[in-house]
């Protein structure tokens, strides 16, 4: 019998989980891992503390490259899968190769998040997923006094941080989407205001942002309902959202993640989505969820990988650990314990 | 300024303008004012398949050896380039055409075994080749483009060489490479701008003018011509053609010939001829040409006949590996032939002894009336280094024969056994100094004279008059001289850069390690070689070969026995090689 070959596309938790299950269920097999990024795994948490100076750019990364060859994993950074090819069982990749799966388990994540209602304005703003966003964030900071920052995920808060302690000038934008996908209820509201005013945060109230400039090459303006505010940098935080537009016209069934049952199996024969990317259904709801948090990615990526060699484990959660936000519900059940 | 020690690799398969392409990063780099040493290797077969590979090690201090692992990789064909992938350093930069005309299957492709940590570059060679050019042949000025951009490389010094080496094909052609290389460094500068890097000094701080990027081959036959060369007699064979390439372009302007014979033995015995009538020539060959050679090298020997003889090594035995390295033929150089034939073996070690020990091959040949063969091989035929033009001096190409005194004539003996073995010379024609020359055994006179006597006598004197030859054969230089070494390493041929490089990394690693070069391989200077080993607690003796056949020369001359490190893998033994031998002999001693 050939050797069977598994791609696993990502390399966040729920992709680097999966491919060490995959070899230690099935020691014999090829694997490869494609990733977009040109980077190893990292630990995202630790990206405001980077752009602090508190961290070294090495200290962000936890898996060696040699972590990989020890495990005969073959792991492909900066190289984007751009189709998939299921009735010939090839991922293909935007440099025109084709990879040949046996099985496949895609496990692309989340991308920074942007509201409709701004997008028109997405090159104007900064995000903070990955290391190479915290290097423009220092890059830019170099230069700048005052930092803007709406939406306020936790990586928002973090980040805010990080900027008061490098002695920023830290203007901080709520409104309705600011703890998205948590909805921002008066109580909340009230004790996050109080908590970043304590630090020094310069907490702006408004319902909605009108418009935004480029004045300069380091001053942008923004128009909000109460009033005109400047500042060097501006910072979107509103959550992250499945990473899945390249898969589209795949002919996998795409929602806002790429649908799966609760076996995290897709509609195709050995082909798996776990993590941030995923929708998974839920018996009991009748209805998709989406997981977000890295321990939740982690579990996923392991079950996905052992259903994909013959398992038949069920994703559980519990339903109150899932809320729906904006159409959308999601699995939030780390939350709480952040 | 930070120190620069960068490899760069071009790889492609035969006609994708892969040596063009490394020649030309040669070309640049040198204009840029750094130390460049390259070297190519590609398919025996003359065009259409195999894989051509160049090897540029570019830096700020002088470079004696190559690259062990690059540190950019241009992919002009990515099947072929798969090979270099365990060659990549780990930071290393990979430039490939993301656009190539067809789907590539996974084990074709080299990113598929690119190591994890290269940083890829995706250029659409072809597709900008083409909107520039209208043709997709300048996609590796394309590739030079890109590689320049990401690395900091100033342009206008590729700009420069490439119009100089297209120039004599006319303004268009120089105007479509100079647009596929553009078209490169444009795109580059735009898709990267968020990863360009500055690994080379900007100009002003560096100026490289005075430096010609030569091969090993160039220097030769540009010492030949410098020599007063008039008459070269070869037959092809690889790596040794470039040396006749070389002259019939350039030797004719100087008043000489090439004449292409119909093998290696007519053209050692045209060599022969035509020293013996007093004119300065030469042939070059390699391994099989050389075994052709023998029986007639040796009657120069005996006949006392001078000749010059580039014996340019590749790995055998014979037809063996024609684009390969190795440094095989000593044995073969030092003792080939039937009888006792001494004769003169000299090995340069790097580019510019090649001009200079070919300068002075003429010389020795002449004064010793013997030949002289030029030992040198694959590696250091075919690399370039950048240096200065070499430039010669009256004392350097004078003449060196020693002509009968006045006194002697009516009574000249050819063969006259002086003290030091050397009989003054005279050529056909010289009025009252007419001669017998023949290959049978003769007297002082030259006449035939088998006798146990005269032939004890005559090959003592033959062989007196090359030993005599170590006042002018240069004494082999130590480096990092000490009283006592813990290891002391001997090198010779190309082998040399990498024993220097080795030796020079032990001693920083605080090992009392040394080296000796030794380029007069015979008649050897013993008695510094016997020093040097006797100085070291352990001798190590790396050669590009099987047998050892240096430490099998000079092994005899100090008791302890000599540590050998043979490769006979076809490429250049790499300096981390010689290194850990050298650590591991003294972590052997320490235990």
């Amino acid at each position: 019998m050939s050797v069977q070959r598994f791609v696993v596309i990502g390399n966040g938790p729920a992709a680097n989980r999966a491919a060490d299950s995959l070899r230690e269920k099935a020691p014999e097999s090829k694997i490869t891992i494609l990733s977009k990024d040109p980077f190893r795994s990292y630990r995202p948490h630790l990206l405001p503390d980077f752009i602090a100076g508190a961290l070294k750019e090495e200290d962000l990364y936890f898996r060696p490259h040699a972590y990989y060859k020890e495990r005969d994993i073959i792991l492909r950074l900066g190289q984007s899968v751009v189709n998939i090819d299921f009735s010939k069982r090839n991922a293909i990749l935007e440099h025109k190769e084709l990879v040949p799966f046996d099985g496949l388990i895609v496990a692309t994540g989340g991308k920074p998040r942007i509201p409709e209602q701004f997008r028109l304005f997405e090159e104007l703003m900064l995000t903070l997923k990955t290391p190479t966003d915290a290097k423009l964030w220092i890059e830019k900071l170099a230069s700048t006094e005052a930092v803007l920052i709406v939406g306020g995920d936790l990586t928002s808060l973090s980040l805010t941080k990080a900027l008061l302690k490098l002695g920023k000038h830290v203007r901080f934008i709520l409104n309705e989407d600011a703890f998205w996908p948590r909805p921002l209820n008066d109580e909340v509201y009230r004790a996050v205001t109080e908590r970043l005013e304590q630090r020094g945060v310069e907490v702006i109230h408004c319902r909605r942002i009108k418009r935004m400039t480029r004045l300069q090459e380091n001053l942008l303006e923004m128009e909000t309902d109460s009033q005109t505010i400047e500042a060097g940098v501006l910072g979107a935080f509103f959550g992250l959202v499945p990473d899945v537009r390249f898969l589209v016209k795949t002919g996998l069934d795409i929602d806002h993640g790429v649908l799966v049952n609760e076996f995290l199996k897709t509609r195709f024969t050995d082909v798996y989505a776990a993590g941030d990317c995923a929708q998974v259904y839920h018996p009991g709801l009748r209805d998709y969820w989406v997981s977000i948090g890295y321990e939740n990615a982690a579990a996923l990526g392991r079950i996905a990988a052992l259903n994909l060699l013959g398992s038949r484990l069920e994703v559980r959660v519990e339903p109150e650990s899932i809320l729906e936000v904006g159409g959308v519900k999601v699995n939030t059940s780390w939350w709480t314990e952040f | 300024m930070p120190e620069v020690d960068f490899t760069v690799e071009v790889c492609g398969m035969a006609g994708d303008g892969t040596i063009a392409a490394g020649g030309l990063i040669n070309e640049a780099m040198s204009l840029g004012g750094f130390s460049v040493l390259g070297f190519d290797s590609y398919p025996a077969e003359i065009r259409g398949f195999g894989r051509c590979v160049t090897n540029s090690r570019i830096g700020s201090n002088e470079i004696v050896a190559l690259g062990e692992h690059a540190h950019a990789l241009i992919s002009l064909n990515d099947e072929q380039s798969r090979s270099r992938a365990p060659f990549l350093s780990e930071h290393s930069l990979v430039f490939f055409d993301s656009n190539p005309p067809t789907y590539v299957q996974e084990e074709k492709s080299l990113l598929s075994v690119a190591p994890p940590g290269v940083i890829i570059f995706g250029i659409p060679f072809s597709d900008l080749a083409v909107s520039a050019a209208g043709s997709s042949r300048g996609r590796n000025l394309t590739a030079l483009g890109g590689f320049a951009a990401v690395t900091g490389i100033e342009p206008d010094f590729f700009r420069e060489v490439i119009k100089n080496k297209f120039k004599s094909k006319g303004d268009r052609v120089v105007d479509i490479n100079l647009k596929s290389f553009d078209a490169g460094y444009e795109y580059a500068m735009g898709k990267f701008a968020d990863r360009l890097l500055q690994l080379f000094p900007k100009s002003e701080d560096r100026a490289g003018h005075d430096k010609v990027v030569l091969s090993g081959n160039q220097a030769i036959g540009m010492a030949a011509i410098d020599a007063g060369l008039k008459l070269y007699f070869g037959y092809p064979i690889t790596p040794a053609t470039p040396i006749m390439e070389y002259l019939a372009k350039y030797l004719p302007e100087h008043g000489g010939r090439v004449v292409q014979m119909e093998d290696e033995i007519s053209s050692i015995g045209a060599v022969i001829g035509s020293f013996y009538a007093g004119v300065r020539a030469m042939t070059a060959t390699s391994g099989p040409g050389f075994a052709l050679m023998t029986e007639l090298i040796t009657h120069g020997v005996m006949a006392e006949i001078p000749a010059v003889i580039i014996d340019a090594q590749r790995a055998g035995p014979s037809t063996g590996l024609p684009t390969k390295t190795e440094q095989s033929d000593l044995q073969a150089a030092v003792f080939g032939g039937p009888g006792d034939s001494a004769r003169i073996v000299i090995a340069p070690t790097n580019v510019e002894e090649c001009y200079y020990f070919t300068l002075k091959s003429f010389q020795l040949a002449e004064k010793y009336q013997t030949p002289v063969i030029v030992l040198t091989d694959f590696f250091l035929d075919n690399r370039v280094e950048n240096r200065p033009l070499p430039k010669t001096t009256g004392e350097q190409v004078a003449c060196w024969n020693i002509f009968p005194g006045e006194s002697s004539k009516g009574r000249y003996q050819r063969y006259d056994d002086t003290p030091s073995g050397i009989s003054p010379r005279s050529f056909p024609g010289m009025e009252g100094f007419n001669f017998t020359a023949t290959g049978l055994e003769h007297t002082e006179k030259g006449t035939p004279d088998y006798s146990p006597e005269n032939h004890s006598k005559m090959t003592e004197k033959r062989h007196r008059k090359i030993r005599s030859a170590l006042n002018d054969l240069e004494k082999p230089v130590e480096f990092f001289p000490n009283d006592q070494l813990d290891v002391g390493v001997i090198g010779w041929g190309s082998t040399f850069g990498s024993v220097l490089e080795a030796v020079e990394k032990s001693r920083k690693n605080g090992f009392k390690v040394g080296a000796l070069k030794i380029t007069s391989i015979f008649p050897y200077h013993s008695e510094i070689i016997k020093a040097f080993m006797a100085k070291s607690k352990f001798v190590l003796i790396p050669e590009l070969n099987y047998e050892g056949q240096l430490a099998n020369l000079i092994a005899h001359l100090d008791l302890k026995p000599v540590e050998r490190l043979n490769f006979v893998t076809g490429a250049p033994i790499p300096p981390s090689a010689i290194q850990n031998r050298v650590e591991e002999l003294l972590e052997v001693r320490a235990q």
